[in-house]
């Protein structure tokens, strides 16, 4: 679910703190207040969602420089530290 | 029988050593010291320096600081001591069974009539040109900046996708491995397989590093070799793989080696990781981070608007504990209502706050990492679902109280209204939005739409001729 008004992970981060530290300053109208908070939260939404996004994968670049599924045995067993 | 050479011994070479006369023959009486010195001074003179290559054994350093060992090869040995001012500036550790080539003097050890090397200077054999090409081309390399601090580049926040160059067979691969699954669950991984010792390996691993750059989404790459000898990690000392490594788009995490191991691919790597897992533990660490900081910026800005939220609460409060502005009420009244719009907006917001989310994803993690997750995961779950619960609570109870005050400020405003004015007959003229009261005909031009609002009912008019 790409957002348009946000350009990437970066991006993302930079108007956060951007948003918080004008928050912070306090002398917004109420209105000017929530519509930021309104947009931190979206931000947020956002960086937590490319986080979740990535896929638990491996793949193997061969020779031709192509991706494909690695061998099966690199997955290795996760039952010894994961739920 | 006669021509045999043992029954015919040649009388010349007899000659010498019989006496020359019948009188007491002419004898040279030594001193075994005096022996030894002659035989010293031979030494000395004919074999002025030497080199001399073999393996060291017996190696003893005494309290003094000089070294004793034996060189030998496989037929032969030779006593051997290095004394302290030499061993100084050796830049390996002398041990028994390591070929060296070493450099020195024979001389005799009077005491003992025994004939030694007294070495000024060792190196390891084979080692040596290798460590001279480490070092040549170091020093190469870092008069071209390779290595300046400068030219390192930031780790990505969260790469998109971890790519690692690496033998596939390799310890190292499958610590790699180990780290990111436990600690970076979803982590997508890209792998470019590579032998990483041996002839050429070098320019395979650079090879390997070319064709992982250039897929899509591998912003982060993993260079990683298990430990070994010199030799072994030498693929990474090659001046073909520092170049690649120099000239990649990404990012690139050198893993190679122990603790102890420096290649030359550390020095042009953007992070230089002790070990392969040290290396994976760097992207982990480096997400982690991150999300803490959006963790506290997130934090803040609920503290920032729990705060904003606040003053307008004590504002309101002043407002209303003043007595005697009528008009201002009804301002304020309109405030009030047009706030517990934005509150209620707001509480609608919160339910779905990142805050919130921020919290349960780190604690979430944090508890994974501390406890076995398998067992204390359901445990885990009740409790961030309750303190959820607590959080949104809070905030739900916060809404109602401020609504309720703006409520009851409204109810009380109403009772002041100017609607009452309306009762005895007067109109208010609202423009056709109605959000501006025209108390002013020149601001009417033929043509627009005007609202008027009676004591019952409201309706809609035209202007139909300009003000006189």
């Amino acid at each position: 679910m790409a957002d348009p008004t946000i350009k990437d992970f970066e991006a993302a981060i930079a108007e956060l703190e951007t948003i918080v530290k004008k928050l912070e300053e306090g002398d917004l109208a109420l209105e000017k207040s929530l519509e930021l908070y309104e947009r931190g939260v979206q931000l947020s939404r956002f960086c937590h969602s490319r986080l979740e996004e990535a896929e638990r994968r491996i793949e193997i670049v061969n020779e031709r420089g192509e991706l494909k599924p690695a061998p099966a045995s690199l997955n290795l067993p996760d039952d010894e530290d994961e739920p | 029988m006669s021509t045999l050479p043992f029954d015919a011994p040649d009388p010349p070479k007899l000659a010498p050593v019989k006496p020359k006369s019948e009188g007491v023959p002419t004898r040279t009486i030594l001193t075994v010291g005096e022996l030894n010195a002659t035989i010293r001074d031979l030494l000395e003179n004919s074999l002025q320096t030497v080199w001399v290559e073999g393996e060291i054994s017996n190696a003893r350093v005494w309290n003094t600081g000089h070294m004793y060992f034996t060189l030998k090869d496989s037929a032969s040995q030779i006593k051997a001591v290095m004394f302290r001012s030499a061993v100084r500036y050796l830049k390996f550790k002398p041990e028994d069974g390591l070929k060296v080539v070493a450099r020195g003097k024979v001389s005799v050890y009077d005491p003992k009539g025994e004939y030694q090397i007294i070495c000024e200077h060792m190196e390891p054999k084979g080692l040596g040109s290798l460590q001279q090409a480490f070092e040549q081309l170091k020093k190469k390399l870092a008069a071209e900046g390779l290595f300046d601090p400068a030219r390192k580049r930031a780790l990505p926040a969260l790469p998109r996708r971890i790519g690692i160059v690496t033998s596939l067979d390799g310890a190292a691969l499958r610590d790699i491995i180990r780290v990111l699954r436990r600690r970076y669950p979803n982590a997508h991984l890209v792998l470019s397989p590579t032998r990483v010792q041996g002839e050429g390996a070098g320019r395979e691993v650079a090879h390997a590093i070319r064709k992982i750059e250039r897929i899509e989404g591998v912003d982060v790459v993993i260079v990683a070799r298990g430990g070994g000898s010199l030799e072994d990690l030498w693929a990474f000392n090659e001046e073909v793989l520092a170049r690649v490594m120099a000239a990649c788009k990404v990012p690139i995490i050198s893993g190679v080696g122990h603790e102890t191991d420096f290649t030359i691919a550390d020095f042009v790597a953007d992070l230089r990781a002790p070990t392969p897992s040290a290396a994976a533990e760097l992207v982990v660490r480096r997400k982690d981070e991150f999300f803490g900081h959006i963790g506290r910026i997130c934090e803040r800005l609920d503290a920032a608007i729990h705060h904003r939220l606040r003053r307008t609460e004590t504002r309101l409060h002043a407002l209303e504990a003043r007595p005697g502005y009528a008009g201002y009420r009804g301002r304020i009244a309109v405030r009030g209502r047009h706030i517990s719009e934005l509150a209620a907006l707001l509480r609608q917001r919160m339910n779905h706050s990142a805050a919130r989310r921020v919290r349960r994803h780190e604690q979430l993690r944090r508890s994974l990492d501390a406890f076995d997750p398998r067992h204390r995961l359901a445990a885990v779950r009740t409790r961030l679902v309750s303190r959820d619960g607590q959080l949104q609570a809070a905030v739900r109870r916060r809404i109602a109280v401020l609504q309720h005050r703006f409520g009851s400020l409204a109810a009380r405003v109403e009772g002041l209204s100017p609607l009452a004015v309306l009762g005895r007959g007067y109109s208010v003229t609202w423009d056709a939005s109605r959000t501006r009261i025209i108390r002013d005909a020149a601001t009417l031009k033929p043509g627009d739409d005007v609202s008027v609002t009676l004591e019952r009912g409201m309706f809609e008019a035209k202007v139909t001729r300009s003000p006189a």
